[in-house]
């Protein structure tokens, strides 16, 4: 086996020793955050209290604080959804499918990853209570339990399969993550000096002794995680795509949609982590283990991803036009050169062409430029969701029934809260848990392993 | 030192390879009780251990079919069988509509299930009070040393001779580990105080919880459950209204549709003369003529109509129907006497419906002929 | 309890048996000296304990002690009502000289719906949205409740006292200012009034009155019964500038029997309707040849057709005196069509059309039209000889006639001259209805008292010291009479919610009978002499009475005139002239002038051609709005004279170049809540003449802008992507009377098989289906009225139909094709069509939305979470989500009061906040039907059951039942060869049939 590494690349630069790697690791854990950290904190929460307020109001007098109206049944609140479970896709994919295509340059991004991934799926999950009626009632009746109207949820509904895929794909990926926790538990309980961090990290590191007779159950276990792991990443967006493909309205109910959805997913999700950890690495100088060539690697998955959502838009129109069909037809074009175009502009520019810059090896490879690519990409893929629910709905089968969408300050306070909250959620991990897996770093270290040609 | 009970002897050693000779070796000398521990896992660390390859995979198996099956039967159960319901069309088994939920529960139950298995059957987790805990030999390994342990109940334990092992291997440092006194000494007690206090505790909050939000904070606003319908139902409050009643009489002098008004009201005679029974007696509405004279009739009147009732002796006494007078009158003031009643007889107007009364009429003039029947009756 | 109550009847005599029972009340076994101990060993206390301590615990968390209401029934049950059935009473409704016989639904006494009175002659059965909303009226939360003096409170005597002494003392002229009464008895009374206080002089004001065609119809024939039209024996009719079929004379009447014409679905050969006309009306969508022609020129268009007629020889000179028929020689129709630039071909057509269907044609001219133009048309139907078709066994009574602008000049100027001494407003609201030139507002400050009688506050109460409040047509009685044939009584369904009076029952009071029910006797009195006693009757008056207010209705012996001759003498030219804009002043579709503009029911009602709501607009055509450089909602400032308003603009295919036309009754200043400040009062542009249209406007653009809201997009006709889309979509299916007679399948030819991979679900027992005929709908919105007061739908509101969330359940869709100036309209009424595979059940997570074994597709409201799926899945997008709790959002609650609740229909659900909802086939009435044929103990057919909107459709166009039924109507239109579903292809299976529509027009121009 370590024959390949020899050709790989050193994922981790320079040859720390293994206990420098625990020291700048913990670092955050133990040391007091500076001035920059609070600053940082504070104005993440202001973005949460602000969508707090709205939240609280949409409740109280009710979604007619948005802009929904009647064709528009849908509008911010699912585009948020979609996109924040679209940012969700990032972590898994890169824990669990580059884990089983063994891509050693993963380790040092992977937790970080895994712990958005929770954050984004959390946040979203707010999304699709909140957008309900009577959220008091959605919260409770879309689970199978026996009542008292001795009534079951429709098993047909789209709607209900997000129910269980979001929060499969949630409970999976947590475990996922907790797991991988456990042996950086124990290296951090066996450093701590505080009394009550031992008796936490004593609690959370469930007892282990980074004994080989439980290493090897824990790799094989970690191995099948990951490989349930990896339909299940690609099941979450594809059963999400399927609450437009499966209904039929023009513009939805199209069979692309999963494939795009799930390329689009990771496309976003790539391009979230980019812009964090280029933050994390620089604050908590990972500079050495979350390396430009790691960066290097996600941009190069965003210029993949990225021409694959083109070619699903230009598809899109090609089958549309194929189809025949008038509505479909209409669909489309009215996307292009509709009351919505700029939306669509929008989204085209910034997922199509402005990628293709990352051709470029220097692009590839320079901080700035990439941090603001990837900012587009966020953009453009908010832009694509709001263009596939907003447009196709505002403009359907009946001319009589149109009319336009515009949002109101409260669907834009709760699009501006779910970042607070998603951030504030990724601060406060940074500084409460370790950032990077310390148990994987070291043992992708350079002489980690043991060098016994004997053996073969 | 010698009180102590002791579990295991270990040692350290600073590099892979070193340990991975070490434990070949130990391996060789038949050691089984034996463990190592390592900050990662080290590669060909099990073959030297000469561990067979983990089981575990058959868990997930397992319990990933008992998701599918599962999943397949709740959903087939819930609307094919417990509560068919007509739902677009489709058909009551949709069996491609199962299968998202299918597939997620297969992942959720096998991946639950494997992390589970792991944790509280293999490693017989949580037990975070092992003697190696807390020792320099586990601070060590966490970090940056790879150790090797040998526990007492080992059959060939023999601590020279490990010793000895373990400095030939060129181990860092070797140090023997000893069962913690209080853990082994430890007893549970239930009755602890505390304990009971922390449950009474929980009882007492659940409960005012599950009231508070049940009975309260579910009916504040904005919660709205449509139990208050902004209509007037039968029966209902209403403070519009006198009394609160939202029944309302209908305006004096009204006709509606169906309701002729009864013309002959305080016309007694008028009504003996004008009015024509439109019934035929037959069986059947000589029937419901019974009927309704045992209910409405009868309490005063008696069911012979010989004014022999219950009632007796309570009120001046209902008159018989049996009398001259009685049997004299035309049909019509029978009726009259029905719906606007006579002396203290109250209307019953609201109770009988045309027929009713006409029947009734009826069923009197067979009680009264049963008992002066004329010669006719007997052939 | 009462304390002697007996068990038995040896009680009740003192059995002895009995009174040693009662002294041990436990048999033998069971002494009263026992000891628990001697029982077993869980003792009944033990047990008892145990049980109590256990259900304390149960009971604390699991239950709710909420107070669930107490209930009040009936203490003595009146004969005729039965809680939770309703009851049906037969009354009229009058309002503005028209009168409609209605069937009151009541429940537990309170009516909650207004329906028409199927006995009703004239209207059979239907009625106007007016009718069907004014029960909000009654409910409205700011009706007059107490008579007031300067604002206090003061009581009904003092007030009738005082009024009483003015009118007998006072020797200055007295006003009594009333709107056109329909009832002989109450212009009886007036005429008692007078005949007793001499000084009392009435005048009778009305904005919309027909007296151009009544004094027209005198000129011609010397009679005062305006005869009505048969429409339905027409073969070809031509409307002038008349919106017959929307607004004019008895609409729902003339609908009727228009449809009756129309009706090629049963193979009957349909009438051809041309429309020359100004602005864009329901009678010029409906049209199968509209004309875009100015009110001034139809005179010369009258004149051109007899022209062209004597040309061809269609009619003969010999009708004529020579001065006639040298003025119509002057006239021709080609150079009519080049003065007017218009289609030529149109004209010969009609001439032609006119010639071959000779008596068996109507011209009918519009009521603003000038007396020579009416006078003309009858000269031109009287040619053609369709005198034939006028009906006058049914013809118009009206007693006392409008009073002449003059009159009212003059009365202002008594009553500035301080020579009137009292003026009484008797329901009547002249201080908006009147021209500001009369100056009357100020006057009124010149006369010492100033009395309004009225039902709710509007502006002429707030300039009057004594307000009297009168009683809703619902608490009152009367009788009416509109037409020869009939006369309707009007009857109370529930007593006074306030201390109010009718009027007539005030007029008594002031003639000195103070009484209670005077009016009841009077009434009676009246109808005896007046009516029974005219009449033949067998029965005694009693059994009339009764019967009469049974039915509402009385059918008198109207004596046939022979067909009196026209006289040419009386023949006039009209004016002809016109410079310059044209301003165009109308009646409104919904609420009139009178108290129903402050009704949310009315007001949100969508404008049946323009889909407005809660605005009135100045219609602009395309080509004009061009040159003027207006857009949608730009405000326009328009100045005739020194008359001016600014009014937005909104763009209206099919109006006349150089016209505007904008709608009355709106900028109610003292209207009450609803109605305050809704558009813009036109009135102010009315120059105290009787006219209605001027010339000469200068229509300048503001700047401004003003947000008009209508229910549907303007999406400009010329817009190559939107364009025809309803056409290309198969949504709207049209063709042409001779295409259909030429192959009847050609709608089935473009149809292709559609197959689905599962099959469908059987429905053996009963399938709710609707077809609805667009050959007979006119977009006339009664059906939504209807609908709104049958299934409490709630008001929203201008800000929120603004945002698309008005929530009727059933909407009338308006499209455009042709060219912006020429537009072909498309009505297609559009509600849940109930599909077999709805779409919108598949996607709702909760099971919200199913379907019942008789097909429909139900809503459960109290299970939906509101995920708003189905609305996005429903293609037809009939589904309406309850954004707010509207009640509350509305006006600040103004609808949200225990008063304004009793309107809504019990045996529907009132819907909260954050639920969908929609059309449910009025599932009530259906259930209703059920219980009905499970008590009768027969198999449920559903024969009888009926939707509210059919009930209330005009022209019966729609259809409703069980489609299992073979022979059944509706069974028939599914299979009929003009019968389509709207997307049909998605394959969703919808039970809503469309029977295409059918234009009359040549093909050699279609």
């Amino acid at each position: 086996m370590s024959s390949e590494y020899a050709q790989e690349f050193s994922v981790v630069e320079g040859k720390p020793s293994l206990r420098s790697l625990d020291e700048i690791i913990s670092k955050p854990l133990n040391t007091k955050p500076g001035l920059k950290y609070y600053l940082a904190l504070a104005f993440t929460l202001t973005l949460l209290s602000i969508g707090a307020v709205g939240l609280a109001a949409s409740l109280y007098y009710g979604t007619g604080l948005w802009g929904n109206n009647n064709p528009v049944g849908w509008a911010w609140p699912i585009v948020n959804f979609v996109f924040w479970i679209g940012i969700g896709h990032a972590g898994t994919l890169i824990s669990a499918i580059l884990f089983l295509f063994r891509q050693k340059w993963r380790t040092g991004i992977a937790r970080f990853a895994e712990a958005m991934t929770i954050f984004a799926v959390i946040t979203a999950m707010i999304f699709p209570i909140m957008h309900t009626g009577r959220p008091w009632i959605a919260a409770v009746w879309l689970l199978p339990y026996p009542n008292q109207h001795s009534l079951w949820v429709n098993f047909n509904s789209p709607l209900l399969w997000d129910v269980f895929a979001v929060s499969t794909y949630f409970t999976v990926s947590f475990v996922f993550w907790y797991v991988g926790l456990i042996p950086d538990f124990a290296t951090l309980r066996d450093r701590a000096t505080s009394k009550i961090k031992k008796v936490i990290y004593s609690v959370t590191s469930l007892g282990w002794r980074h004994s080989n007779r439980h290493w090897q159950h824990y790799e094989m276990v970690y191995l099948i995680l990951a490989g349930l792991a990896t339909p299940l990443v690609l099941s979450v967006h594809t059963i999400v795509s399927f609450d437009f493909a499966t209904s039929q309205l023009p513009g939805w109910h199209t069979t692309i949609l999963p494939p795009y959805f799930v390329a689009g997913a990771v496309f976003s999700g790539f391009a979230m982590v980019q812009n964090v950890l280029i933050f994390v690495r620089k604050i908590f100088n990972y500079e050495h283990i979350i390396t430009v060539d790691t960066l290097e690697k996600m941009n190069k998955i965003m210029l993949l991803t990225g021409t694959m959502v083109g070619y699903a838009y230009s598809m899109e129109l090609f089958i549309a036009w194929y189809s025949g069909v008038n509505a479909e037809q209409f669909a489309f074009v009215n996307r292009a050169f509709g009351n919505y175009a700029w939306a669509y502009w929008i989204m085209f520019s910034c997922n199509v062409f402005i990628p293709q810059l990352f051709w470029i090896k220097k692009i590839r490879r320079s901080i700035p430029m990439m941090f603001v690519i990837a900012v587009f990409v966020n953009i453009g893929m908010w832009f694509e969701r709001f263009v596939i629910v907003v447009t196709s709905l505002s403009r359907d089968f009946l001319p009589s029934s149109w009319a336009y969408y515009s949002p109101t300050i409260t669907d834009i306070s709760l699009l501006i809260g779910s970042f607070g909250l998603f951030f504030t959620m990724v601060l406060l991990f940074a500084k409460a848990l370790p950032a990077i897996s310390i148990a994987e770093v070291k043992a992708v270290v350079d002489g980690s392993q043991p060098t016994h040609h004997e053996e073969h | 030192m010698s009180d102590k009970k002791l579990y295991s002897y270990t040692a350290l050693f600073d590099t892979p390879n070193k340990i991975i000779h070490a434990v070949k070796s130990v391996a060789e000398k038949g050691y089984t009780k034996y463990d190592v521990n390592t900050p990662y896992p080290l590669h060909g660390m099990d073959d030297a251990m000469k561990l067979k390859r983990s089981k575990i995979g058959w868990v997930t198996l397992v319990f990933g079919l008992l998701g599918t099956a599962s999943a397949v039967a709740m959903m087939g159960w819930m609307m094919t069988l417990d509560y068919p319901i007509v739902i677009g069309g489709k058909p009551f088994f949709p069996l491609p509509a199962f299968g998202p939920i299918i597939f997620e529960l297969s992942v959720l139950f096998g991946a639950l299930a494997t992390v589970g298995a792991m944790l509280f059957v293999i490693f017989k987790f949580p037990n975070n009070s092992h003697p190696m805990h807390d020792t320099e030999y586990m601070k060590n390994v966490s970090s940056d040393k790879y150790g090797i342990s040998i526990e007492a109940v080992d059959p060939k334990f023999n601590l020279d001779e490990i010793v000895a092992l373990f400095n030939g291997l060129g181990a860092e440092t070797t140090a023997p580990i000893y069962f913690d006194e209080e853990e082994v000494n430890y007893k549970p007690t239930i009755l602890d105080k505390k304990f009971l206090g922390f449950l009474a505790f929980v009882a007492f909050a659940t409960s005012v919880g599950v009231y508070g939000t049940m009975n309260i904070a579910l009916y504040l606003p904005p919660f709205d459950w449509m139990v208050n319908q902004d209509k007037s139902s039968p029966q209902q409050t209403s403070e519009i209204f006198a009394n609160n009643a939202s029944m309302l009489q209908p305006v004096k002098g009204t006709v509606a549709r169906g309701f002729i008004p009864y013309k002959f009201s305080n016309q007694p005679e008028q009504a003996g003369k004008l009015l024509v029974n439109p019934i035929i007696p037959s069986v059947e509405n000589l029937k419901v003529g019974k009927e309704k004279f045992d209910i409405y009739c009868s309490p005063c009147h008696g069911y012979l109509a010989e004014g022999d009732s219950r009632l007796n002796g309570k009120f001046p006494n209902p008159p018989s129907l049996h009398s001259e007078k009685a049997r004299n009158w035309s049909d019509g003031s029978l009726y009259h006497i029905i719906v606007d009643g006579q002396n203290i007889m109250p209307s019953y107007s609201s109770q009988l419906s045309k027929n009713d009364r006409w029947s009734i009429v009826n069923y009197i003039r067979v009680l009264q002929r049963s008992l002066n029947a004329k010669e006719s009756d007997l052939l | 309890m009462p304390k002697n109550i007996w068990k038995s009847i040896k009680e009740y005599e003192n059995d002895p048996e009995v009174l040693k029972a009662k002294l041990d009340e436990y048999k033998e076994g069971v002494k009263d000296n026992f000891t628990p101990d001697e029982m077993s060993s869980l003792s009944r206390r033990k047990f008892l304990a145990i049980l109590a301590a256990s259900t304390a615990y149960a009971t604390t968390a699991c239950t709710n002690y909420r107070d669930k209401g107490e209930i009040v029934p009936y203490v003595d049950r009146p004969e005729e009502i039965l809680p939770g059935k309703p009851n049906f009473y037969a009354s009229t409704f009058s309002d503005d000289g028209k009168s409609y016989g209605i069937l009151v639904k009541t429940r537990e006494g309170r009516p909650i719906k207004i329906e028409g009175n199927p006995d009703d002659p004239i209207n059979k059965g239907k009625i106007p949205s007016k009718v069907h909303a004014s029960i909000l009226n009654l409910y409205d939360p700011e009706r007059l409740t107490e008579p007031t003096l300067d604002g206090k409170e003061i009581s009904w005597e003092k007030v009738n006292k005082s009024i009483a002494n003015l009118l007998a003392s006072s020797n200055k002229e007295i006003a009594l200012i009333t709107n056109p009464i329909t009832s002989p008895a109450t212009q009886k009374l007036l005429d008692e009034l007078q005949a007793k206080y001499s000084n009392v002089k009435v005048y009778t004001t009305q904005l919309f009155s027909n007296c151009n065609r009544q004094d027209a119809w005198k000129k011609s024939y010397d009679s005062e019964v305006l005869p009505s039209i048969k429409w339905n024996k027409a073969k070809v009719i031509v409307s002038l500038e008349s919106d017959f079929l929307g607004k004019e004379g008895n609409r729902t009447e003339n609908a009727r029997l228009y449809a009756e014409g129309r009706d090629i679905v049963n193979g009957n050969d349909i009438n051809r309707l041309y429309t020359f006309e100004a602005g864009m009306s329901l009678t010029g969508m409906n049209s199968d040849y509209r004309v875009r022609l100015k009110p001034q020129k139809q005179y010369q268009l009258v004149m051109a057709l007899l022209s062209e007629l004597l040309k061809r020889g269609s009619i003969s000179s010999s009708n004529f005196d020579s001065s006639i028929l040298s003025s119509i020689r002057k006239n021709s129709i080609s150079s009519f069509a080049t003065d007017n630039n218009l289609d030529t071909k149109k004209l010969t057509t009609l001439v032609s059309d006119l010639g071959k269907n000779k008596g068996k044609t109507i011209i009918y001219a519009g009521d603003i039209l000038p007396t020579e133009t009416h006078i003309a048309v009858n000269l031109l139907n009287d040619a053609l000889g369709n005198s034939n078709l006028y009906d006058y066994s049914k013809g118009f009574v009206n007693f006392g006639s409008v009073s002449s602008p003059n009159d009212i000049k003059q009365l202002v100027a008594n009553m500035y001259a301080g020579s009137v001494g009292a003026v009484i407003h008797f329901d009547s609201n002249p201080v908006y209805e009147l021209s500001n030139s009369f100056g009357y507002a100020e006057a009124l400050t010149k006369v010492e008292t100033v009395v309004a009688l009225s039902e709710a506050v509007n502006e002429t109460t707030k300039l009057s010291s004594y307000v009297l409040p009168l009683s809703n047509i619902l608490e009152s009685w009367g009788v009416h009479q509109t037409r020869v044939g009939s006369i309707t009584l009007q009857q109370p369904v529930i007593s006074t919610l306030y201390n109010t009076k009718q009027k007539e029952e005030v007029l008594l009071n002031w003639l000195g009978n103070g009484s209670d029910d005077a009016y009841t006797k009077y009434l009676k009195s009246y109808v005896k002499e007046n009516v029974y006693n005219k009449g033949s009757n067998a029965a005694d008056f009693n059994t009339f009475w009764f019967s009469a207010l049974h039915d509402g209705v009385i059918n008198v012996s109207s004596k046939i005139n022979s067909y009196p001759n026209f006289i040419q003498s009386n023949f006039a030219n009209a004016n002809t002239s016109v410079n310059g804009f044209t301003v165009l002043l109308q009646d409104n579709y919904s609420f009139g002038l009178g108290q129903y503009a402050n009704n949310g029911w009315l007001q949100e009602l969508p404008h049946p051609v323009t889909k407005l709501t809660w605005d009135n607009c100045a219609a602009v055509s395309p080509s004009t709005a061009k040159e003027l450089g207006v857009e949608n909602d730009d405000v326009l400032k328009i100045n005739i004279g020194d008359r001016e308003i600014s009014i937005a603009a909104m763009i209206q295919p099919g109006m006349a170049n150089e016209t505007i036309a904008i709608e009355l009754g709106y900028g109610r200043s003292n209207a009450g809540t609803v109605a305050n400040n809704v558009g813009v009062n036109a009135n102010l542009l009315l120059d105290g003449s009787s006219q209605l249209y001027f010339d000469n406007a200068s229509v300048t653009k503001t700047g401004e802008t003003y947000k008009l809201v209508s229910t549907q997009e303007h999406h400009s006709l010329d817009e190559e992507l939107v364009k025809d889309l309803h056409l290309i979509r198969n949504i709207i299916q049209e063709g042409t009377a001779e295409e259909y007679a030429k192959h009847p399948e050609f709608l089935k030819e473009h149809k292709h098989e559609i197959f689905s991979i599962t099959d469908n679900h059987e429905y053996n027992d009963v399938k709710w289906s609707m077809s609805i005929d667009l050959n007979k709908c006119l977009g006339c919105s009664e059906c939504i009225t209807s609908c709104n007061v049958e299934n409490n739908i709630p008001v929203v509101g201008k800000d929120q139909v603004e945002v698309g969330r008005e929530m009727h359940w059933l909407r009338l869709d308006r499209y455009y094709s042709g060219t912006p100036d020429e537009p072909i309209v498309s009505v297609q009424p559009m509600l849940c069509q109930h599909c077999d595979n709805a779409p919108c059940e598949n996607v709702c997570p909760v099971n919200a939305t199913n379907h019942s074994p008789d097909g429909l597709n139900q809503m459960v409201y109290n299970r939906c979470v509101g995920t708003r799926y189905c609305a996005n899945n429903c293609p037809y997008k009939v589904r309406r989500f309850n954004f707010y709790d509207f009640r509350d959002h509305f006006r600040d609650e103004y609808y949200q009061n225990e008063l304004t609740y009793l309107v809504n229909n019990p045996e529907v659900t009132v819907r909260s906040r954050g639920v969908i909802e929609k059309c449910t086939f009025c599932v009530q009435n259906i259930m209703e039907g059920r219980e009905l044929a499970i008590k009768e103990d027969e198999e449920f057919t559903g024969k009888d059951v009926t939707t509210s909107c059919q009930t209330a459709c005009p022209t019966n166009a729609i259809e409703f039942g069980n489609s299992n039924i073979p022979e059944s109507t509706i069974a028939k239109n599914r299979e009929h060869n003009l019968s389509y579903h709207v997307l049909e292809e998605l394959n969703i299976i919808p039970n809503v049939t469309y029977l295409a529509k059918i234009r009359n027009t040549h093909s050699e121009d279609v």
